[in-house]
């Protein structure tokens, strides 16, 4: 009987193994909460073409496009950011975003040349539902932005505006300074927002919330005369299903701590490694009650730090300078390479291609930690790039 | 408005060329057979003059059209579906499909002019299209006129699909994704056939037609696909597009196919002013049917080209293939004691396609095995185990498997 039901689950296909995916829910939803997550992950993979409102300019045609099964993206992928506030996003030459490519008749953005770009590899969307059910406090309690223990360490929060289309009952909504949570620099504090502003600059896709088309400034041509699909293109629900979507996206489960591993963990704590990428956080209250009160094993504290002059993008972001980045989470890296067809792409823009170049890319705070790793042997160096390989 | 004129003049000018010089050099090189094709518009189900059809299964390959009155004949066919699919170990769609009720008529209006129509209802009448509605004149065995809506000549599926003779209960992937099937638009051109040698013989079909539309690419949310640039039923650019198929046939139960299709998609010219740069789709398909010791083993493999606009590269595919390749063994005729007509028949299928060569995912491969019963020829019932694998953009695998269980019958 067994045999006989192995067989035909075979034949029928199985599932993936638990917390072997990356667009899993996390557990707990209500049955509801289960419907909206299944609807949004529709959304979430839905292509868009000229016909259904794509551009008029974009740089991809789906959010699933981006995030390879909801996780990081590859150097196709990746976007150019250009301009701060200072310059006001550049918007004269397409800033903030270059969008690469147009719907026929209509002229993509050129790169411009002359000004500081940051290109950004698309980040992981599981987990940030719990990244947004961290208490603020907990995070600011981490920060020390005058390094007063002289651990060489100064992280610090970034404090950004959010967008005025956010309705207040949005988490990171509001006036006033918000803490910034989401993206590679901490520079948006609402999921919602942060999902609006994918939909308008990355798809070109118009929300009751960016009513008006993302257009290529330096072009002429009268766009509306060439996009056919009415604004809004997507209504209000199909943006609040997606925002309930990645909020509820679980991180994938770490891989079995074996004897190797917990010598690798020892020495990510003992060379500092795991002073910027704190290795759990707790979620406090949270409207989405299975988010509520979680152990988050993300390995980030959610603070800027100072990553030194190569790693520089020199723009600005909202109060993150040109040489500062969020710390990144290292949950999911175990199946990194399975959702990136056998390769790696670490570090914001994806330059570094295993976890040990990106780790020897480290400079300004993580330079200790970073000078500590080339010292160690072989085998422990090895063991701790298998810890972190299991995340 | 000049240029345009000048251009269809051209161009159908070139067609009738094409044709009449084509038709002429081969009827120079080969002896003509003596009828063109089956006529099934005299006593219904089985007329037969002896010869083989153009196309087995194809326009006027209806065996089991009725007559009614002195020169019309009326039939179809129906399909339903049970579909149990499922997708990385989750149910997928599943259900019933009430799939196709298509509706033939055809009539011998005289001794040269003969008229053939199918119309077809989909998934319960959610989609409802004329397939297939033209006038054959017939000059010669060796060369008629076609105009109407036309089954274009685009691989010998496309010309031959009926579900009743298509011994899966889905058609290829390549068929459906790729090209198109049923891809039929309104066009105008020619068809004839020349004997070859002892028992051979040569086919061919070439149509000016209205070609695909910019839907391949507006309209398609999956990527390039060919399937929504159909439907070109008001010509959207002045240009024609041209398809064609030759097909040659040693003996009765062998033929091999070549066909292409190829001209321009997109709106470039609009009253005379050039509005964009014209880009074509190009597609190439070889087809082979064949009998070989009793198991009939046919396939079809079909590469398209298409020019995407500049802002789009990368994003949609410019090139594009496909394949599939099934046999059948028929066994057990008479098996079933109250049926001596019944047959069995044993089936596999394997097929593929690469929605954009240029990357290593955005393809699907899929097996296919199955049995069907036949109650008599023109009935079936189809059982198929599908096993598949997806991948998307990045390359991620997905894996899907089916049990479909499907009845389609010719009346």
């Amino acid at each position: 009987m067994a045999v006989g039901s192995f067989a035909c689950a075979d034949l029928l296909t199985s599932a993936p193994g638990e917390g072997d995916t990356f667009d899993a829910p996390v557990e707990g939803l209500t049955a509801g909460e289960r419907a909206a997550f299944v609807r949004g992950d529709a959304e979430f993979g839905r292509r868009f073409s000229p016909a259904s409102g794509l551009g008029p300019v974009f740089n991809n045609v789906s959010c699933a496009s981006c995030h390879s099964g909801d996780g990081r993206g590859r150097l196709e992928n990746s976007l150019s950011r250009i301009g701060s506030a200072a310059d006001g996003f550049l918007s004269e030459l397409g800033g903030p975003q270059i969008q690469d490519r147009a719907i026929p008749g209509a002229q993509p953005e050129p790169v411009p040349a002359g000004v500081a770009v940051s290109v950004r590899l698309p980040p992981p969307v599981f987990g940030v539902g719990l990244i947004e059910a961290i208490p603020e406090a907990t995070i600011v309690a981490l920060a020390d932005p005058d390094d007063a223990n002289g651990d060489g360490i100064s992280g610090r929060p970034n404090w950004v505006f959010a967008g005025a289309y956010v309705p207040a009952s949005e988490p990171g909504a509001g006036t006033g300074l918000k803490l910034g949570r989401f993206g590679r620099k901490a520079q948006t504090s609402s999921l919602l927002e942060q999902t609006v502003e994918a939909y308008h600059q990355d798809i070109g896709i118009t929300s009751e919330f960016r009513p008006t088309e993302n257009r290529n400034p330096m072009s002429g041509l009268p766009i509306d005369a060439l996009d056919a699909a009415p604004d809004p293109e997507v209504p209000t629900s199909t943006v609040q299903a997606v925002v309930h979507y990645i909020r509820a996206l679980a991180p994938p489960a770490a891989g079995a701590l074996t004897a190797a591993r917990a010598e690798g963990e020892a020495l990510f704590t003992s060379i500092g490694c795991a002073l910027c990428h704190t290795p759990t956080l707790t979620t406090g209250a949270h409207k989405l009650s299975a988010l509520a009160h979680k152990s988050v094993p993300l390995y980030s504290d959610m603070l800027l730090h100072d990553m030194g002059d190569a790693l520089a993008d020199n723009r600005p972001d909202g109060s993150a300078t040109g040489r500062e980045w969020r710390t990144t989470p290292l949950w999911g890296l175990r199946l990194m390479r399975q959702f990136l067809h056998g390769q790696a792409f670490l570090m914001h823009d994806g330059r570094a291609r295993s976890v040990e170049e990106a780790i020897l890319q480290h400079a300004g705070e993580g330079l200790s930690s970073r000078t500590a790793f080339a010292a160690l042997s072989a085998a422990q160096r090895a063991a701790l790039l298998d810890f972190v390989e299991s995340r | 408005m000049t240029r345009t004129i000048i251009r269809v003049c051209v161009g159908l000018a070139a067609l009738g060329a094409i044709v009449i010089t084509g038709a002429v050099v081969l009827h120079l090189i080969a002896t003509p057979v003596a009828a063109q094709q089956r006529d099934t518009s005299r006593t219904g189900a089985q007329a037969d003059t002896g010869d083989r059809p153009f196309v087995r299964g194809g326009v006027y390959d209806k065996p089991f059209e009725n007559r009614l009155g002195s020169r019309t004949a009326f039939g179809g066919y129906a399909e339903a579906h049970a579909r149990y699919e499922r997708a990385d170990g989750a149910n997928e769609e599943s259900g019933f499909v009430a799939k196709r009720f298509n509706l033939f008529a055809s009539a011998r209006v005289s001794d040269v002019v003969r008229f053939a129509s199918e119309l077809e209802f989909e998934e319960g009448g959610e989609e409802v299209k004329v397939e297939f509605a033209a006038i054959d004149l017939r000059i010669h065995p060796s060369l008629a006129f076609r105009a109407g809506m036309i089954l274009s000549p685009l691989g010998r599926f496309n010309l031959s699909h009926d579900s009743p003779l298509n011994e899966f209960t889905d058609r290829p992937l390549v068929s459906t994704e790729l090209i198109g099937v049923a891809l039929s638009e309104p066009g105008f051109g020619a068809l004839g056939q020349f004997r070859v040698g002892s028992g051979g013989r040569v086919t061919y079909e070439v149509y000016a037609t209205n070609g695909f539309n910019d839907g391949l690419i507006t309209n398609a949310e999956d990527g390039t696909r060919l399937p929504l640039g159909r439907g070109n039923f008001e010509d959207n650019n002045a240009s024609p597009a041209f398809v064609g198929r030759v097909a040659w046939s040693p003996r009765p139960a062998l033929e091999l196919g070549v066909s292409a299709h190829h001209g321009a998609y997109n709106v470039f010219e609009t009253e005379g002013v050039i509005v964009d740069d014209r880009r074509n789709a190009t597609v190439a398909v070889v087809d082979f049917d064949a009998m070989i010791g009793g198991t009939r083993v046919q396939g079809e493999a079909a590469r398209a080209t298409v020019q995407i606009p500049p802002g789009l590269a990368g994003i949609y595919s410019g090139s594009q293939r496909g394949i599939f390749v099934e046999a059948i063994r028929e066994f057990g005729r008479g098996l079933v004691r109250t049926l001596p007509a019944s047959t069995f028949a044993a089936k596999v299928r394997w097929d593929a396609v690469d929605f954009n060569t240029a990357l290593p995912g955005d393809s699907r491969i899929q097996f296919t095995a199955g049995v069907n019963f036949r109650p008599t020829a023109e009935s079936v019932l189809k059982l198929d185990y599908v096993r598949g694998r997806v991948r998307d953009d990045f390359n991620n695998l997905g894996n899907r498997a089916a049990l479909l269980l499907s009845l389609a019958t010719y009346f």
